[in-house]
């Protein structure tokens, strides 16, 4: 089992490495014929992009921009450029917020939906033409009614966030166990204690698993939302670095992304493990 | 914070700077009984110290290798400091203080971005944040929404928006224009052979906004050429920073743009600049520095001090021997977040032309800030003639309702500025002259039109 | 009105249609009584809705028509009165073992202190043979373990009644055995009244005083009600020495494999307010006496 697991961190590495060495041999600089005639005071005038034509930016040089950026990742230089992770708490405080509240609301009203299969068959098509829409779409709406883009970039990863918590608890609460409740109805036990000591821990594993998803989703649109109305945020930083051409700093600002999303899918991991009961 | 000797080279600019207190708040209570002057004084050497040189470590070493009183003197060369000490001392009651000021990350925007690491902005007793924007319709959407008090802005944009052509009307003035020229037509490096606009069917164009000079010069430019904008071409919105990278994945094969994303895209390799929007007509104006009317009538005082803070930027930037600096403070991530060399050659006029030249035009952007009536009158007589607003239009009514003409002559008398004496005037576009006395005629005389 | 202690009434129930025609009833006219302290089992082929009258004298399913008394009080809907063990265990997984009874216990008693709770949960848990394991979660227990929780649920809360709807059916034979001794002792200590549903004919045998035999569904009824006439202290290793057990489990195997079929749409010739109550032990298999039923009461005391 140890070895396994060493196995795999082996190959893990490897591959990493061998992605690395083509990625640098795929972009070491070619012989420049293209400025070869030009004088050099155009020359100096025309930047590297002109003598790498495919742009794409070597290793070393994104190795570098990781170095800048995480040597100092909490600096703040003005309202628009500011450290690694402040941009990231921005971005994370924005999700936490429209999270919170996707939760108080998804996880109340699944409950009562669950419940009542009249409420689940009367609310599901309104859940089925919401579900699918794609959170940015609300973005102009949003900005239109809300009158501030902060605001609205929190009601974005509200609106997301909503619908796989919905679904689920609303599915999770319809599907415990017959037997669970028919226990609790046998002890005359009182509604909210039968919501909070059955059917909550019942409906837990399937209701983490919305909640999961909806992070998941939440993390994608935050970056797409900050890219449109900027501001602060990591989707600000990719932006401000996309108008840079700054590649090696949007690869950067790219790996952060993943790992912060691959931290919050863990955390969630580890809660759903939590609630989850073996029968 | 920075109300320590900016030039001595033994202090961080982000700490207490005596090293007797424990924190800077502490350090300006016990600086507060010092000689205001002097406190004055060192706010503007400060901010301009801050904004020439955002890293510490090489404020230090600049004024240890050269010595303090020779940087003092060199840089009391590029910024009138005594004229921005003697403002500092003038305080208005204020009726709101802190702002927020949005912007497009374009040279345009320079005067009211300069205006924040200079200085201008505290002189006049105001706490103002300048913030980045992603687009023009965010812009417009957020001066709507007031998260914004003042912004850059396209020059038609305030009358669009006033009259509620694109967005609910809402009254909102042109306060100065913000930069005159300084836009180009820029293709994809694979039509270098194709400079007749006549070869141009079927190009994809960008423009940054519909209501923007670039929109109405590139149809103009076209159109003179015998092209349809509407017909020929295609003109698409795109904003300013996501033009390079769609010209590059050949989305695009050219577009009206403002700079430094024309000379960006010869940095890049990808496009080469066709013409500078000069050539199309001298002098245009592009962006405008926008308030809501609603909040000039409720902080008048504030207006005022606003208005003087970017007049002076705007005279600070258009002066060619401050360019050079300009594009040194422009460039970080804060502000503009290009190469430094990129903007230089913008705002230099000395700049690789992408066809192999380098071009010497020291006019291509200047930062004039008069807001002419006739400006704001051909803006219209274009809208009317592409078919953006019908019927009759009264000219000079809406360009009178929304320039602050006179607001601006006389801010500008404030902070010794010499106004022009007229307010109309006649210009050429592409040779063609344009009589603001008699806009409907004009409108009428394009063969190409939508009226 | 009535004078026993659980009291059911002409009981019939009819599912709701699926298609075009009306369903005929799972059963109809369904009276029968328990009386303190005693052991009911009821026997009778799947279908026959057995479940059905159990949940309803648990008040959790409605009957179609009929009455169910206890005590001299109607049932309507679940009550602490009456404890349930399911068939299923119905142990909640998240709860460790002690969870699971307290749970109960705190139900009946909402106001006891927590180690209140906990000490007459343990001495339910241990009556059941689980002091061991209460800290322990369902799922590391065995199924027979399982069970004897729910078990020790249902007896925590001190019931009037207890309803078993075969709890016995999941076990293998051997923790079957085992937990039936249990359960015989644990009824015999505490004079506890039972309604059981089982398939098993020897634990019906074993535990019962009374087996009530439902003919097969639709319109399913009670056949007989067999007394189970041997001495009331049974050890299921002994039973079988006994001459009463084997006339006795004849009599209900023969029912089970041949009779219980030929009731379906034959009219009712008896008295279905009194159903036949027959006692294979102390007669002849071949020629079982019919006694009415408040005769056998007489008797019995």
């Amino acid at each position: 089992m140890r070895s396994e697991t060493f196995k795999a961190a082996l190959i893990s590495a490897l591959l990493f490495l061998l992605a690395i060495g083509a990625w640098h041999l795929a972009t070491l600089p070619k012989e420049s014929a293209a400025l070869a005639g030009a004088d050099a005071e155009y020359a100096a005038l025309m930047g590297a992009g002109a003598q790498q034509p495919g742009g794409f930016p070597p290793p070393a040089e994104v190795g570098r921009a990781f170095v800048h950026y995480l040597s100092d990742p909490f600096y703040d230089h003005g309202p628009n450029d500011k450290g690694i992770a402040i941009q990231l708490g921005h971005s994370l405080a924005r999700v936490a917020l429209g999270f919170l509240l996707a939760i108080v609301a998804a996880i109340p009203l699944g409950f009562v939906i669950g419940m009542s299969p009249l409420l689940t068959k009367a609310l599901d098509p309104f859940i089925q033409v919401l579900k699918p829409i794609s959170p940015l779409a609300w973005m102009p709406l949003a900005l239109y009614t809300l009158k501030d883009s902060n605001v609205s970039g929190i009601f974005v990863i509200f609106i997301c966030s909503i619908w796989p918590m919905l679904i689920n608890t609303a599915f999770g609460v319809a599907s415990v166990r017959r037997d669970w409740l028919n226990v609790a109805r046998t002890l005359e036990v009182s509604p909210v204690r039968k919501a909070f000591l059955v059917i909550l821990p019942a409906a837990a594993p399937t209701i983490l698993t919305g909640m999961r998803i909806s992070m998941g989703i939440a993390w994608l649109v935050i970056v797409a939302a900050e890219m449109l109305v900027g501001g602060t945020g990591i989707g600000y930083f990719v932006w401000n670095e996309w108008n840079n051409l700054a590649l090696p700093n949007v690869i950067f600002a790219i790996t952060m992304i993943g790992l912060v999303g691959m931290g919050l899918d863990a955390i969630f991991g580890r809660l759903q493990k939590l609630v989850t009961y073996r029968e | 914070m920075a109300l320590h000797d900016p030039f001595d080279p033994h202090h961080s600019l982000t700490h207490c700077s005596c090293g007797r207190h424990g924190s800077q708040a502490e350090h300006d209570a016990a600086l507060a009984q010092d000689d205001a002057d002097a406190l004055n004084r060192r706010v503007v050497q400060g901010a301009v110290m801050r904004a020439l040189f955002p890293q510490d470590a090489e404020r230090r070493r600049f004024l240890s290798a050269v010595g303090a009183s020779t940087a003092w003197a060199a840089i009391s060369s590029l910024v009138p400091f005594g004229a921005l000490e003697a403002m500092a001392q003038e305080k208005g009651s204020l009726e709101k203080k802190e702002l927020k000021i949005g912007f497009i990350p374009i040279t345009c925007a320079s005067p009211l971005i300069m205006a924040d690491p200079l200085g201008f902005y505290k002189k006049q007793g105001l706490d103002v944040s300048v913030i980045k924007t992603a687009g023009w319709a965010l812009i417009r959407d957020k001066v709507i929404n007031k998260e914004y008090d003042a912004s850059h802005m396209l020059a038609p944009m305030p009358i669009a928006m006033s009259m509620g052509v694109g967005s609910a009307p809402t009254p909102v003035n042109v306060a100065t224009i913000q930069n005159v020229n300084g836009q180009a037509i820029t293709l994809h490096v694979k039509h270098k052979d194709k400079r007749d606009p006549k070869q141009w069917k079927g190009f994809k164009f960008a423009v940054p906004f519909e209501y923007s000079m670039h929109n109405f010069l590139l149809r103009y430019y076209v159109a003179e050429h015998g092209l349809d904008p509407d017909k020929d071409i295609q003109i698409r919105v795109v904003p300013p920073p996501e033009m390079v990278a769609n010209l590059r994945a050949g989305n695009l094969d050219g577009y009206l743009g403002p700079d430094p994303f024309n000379q960006r895209a010869v940095y890049d390799g990808v496009g080469f600049i066709h013409i500078l929007s000069k050539e199309i007509w001298d002098g245009h104006p592009c962006c405008s520095f926008g308030v809501q009317t609603q909040f000039v009538k409720e902080n008048p005082n504030t207006f005022a001090a606003l208005y003087r803070a970017v007049l002076q930027a705007a005279a600070m930037a258009n002066d060619p021997k401050n360019r050079p600096i300009m594009a040194e403070v422009l460039s970080p991530a804060n502000y503009l977040n290009q190469p430094k060399t990129v903007i230089e050659q913008v705002l230099t006029g000395k700049f690789a032309d992408g066809l192999g030249g380098v071009q010497t035009v020291p006019d291509r952007a200047g930062f004039d800030p008069f807001p002419w009536y006739s400006m704001a009158v051909w803006i219209i007589t274009q809208m009317k003639r592409w078919g953006y607003i019908k019927g009759d239009v009264k000219y000079r009514d809406i360009a009178e309702q929304v320039y602050l003409l006179t607001d601006a002559r006389k801010r500008m008398a404030e902070v010794g500025l010499v106004a022009p004496k007229d307010a109309y005037q006649k210009f050429k576009v592409m040779g063609k002259e344009f009589d603001p006395a008699k806009p409907e005629a004009y409108v009428g005389s394009f063969a190409i039109r939508r009226t | 009105m009535s004078q026993h202690f659980l009291q059911v009434e002409s009981l019939a129930k009819c599912y709701p249609a699926a298609g075009a025609t009306a369903n005929l009833p799972v059963f109809e006219n369904i009276h029968f009584h328990i009386d303190k302290g005693e052991f009911v089992c009821i026997i009778g082929h799947s279908g026959c809705g057995k479940t059905t009258i159990l949940n309803v004298l648990a008040g959790l399913e409605e009957a179609t028509s009929g009455n169910v008394f206890m005590d001299g009080r109607e049932v309507k809907g679940p009550s602490l009165d009456r404890g349930v063990v399911f068939q299923s265990h119905a142990l909640m997984p998240w709860m460790s073992v002690l969870g699971n009874v307290a749970f109960a216990v705190r139900s009946k008693w909402p106001d006891w202190p927590k180690d209140k709770v906990a000490a007459h949960c343990t001495q339910y848990l241990e009556m059941v043979g689980l002091g061991h394991a209460i800290h322990k979660k369902p799922a590391e227990l065995s199924g027979g373990m399982k069970q004897r929780v729910g078990i020790a649920r249902a007896f925590a809360i001190q019931p009037k009644m207890l309803l078993l709807d075969e709890p016995f059916g999941a076990l293998d034979a051997l923790t079957r055995g085992t937990i039936q001794d249990e359960l015989l002792k644990i009824v015999q200590a505490t004079h506890q009244t039972v309604f059981m549903i089982t398939h098993d004919v020897d634990e019906a045998i074993l535990l019962a005083d009374k087996i009530v035999l439902m003919s097969n569904g639709p319109l399913a009824r009670i056949a007989e009600i067999v007394a189970v006439t041997m001495p009331r202290d049974r050890a299921r290793a002994e039973m079988h020495h006994d001459p009463q057990y084997y006339r006795i489990r004849n009599h209900l195997v023969d029912f089970l494999v041949n009779r219980s079929k030929t009731y379906a749409g034959v009219p009712r010739d008896d008295d279905a307010l009194h159903p036949p109550v027959v006692r294979p032990g102390l007669e002849d298999a071949a020629n079982p006496v019919i006694t009415p039923i408040d005769h056998l009461h007489r008797r019995a005391a």
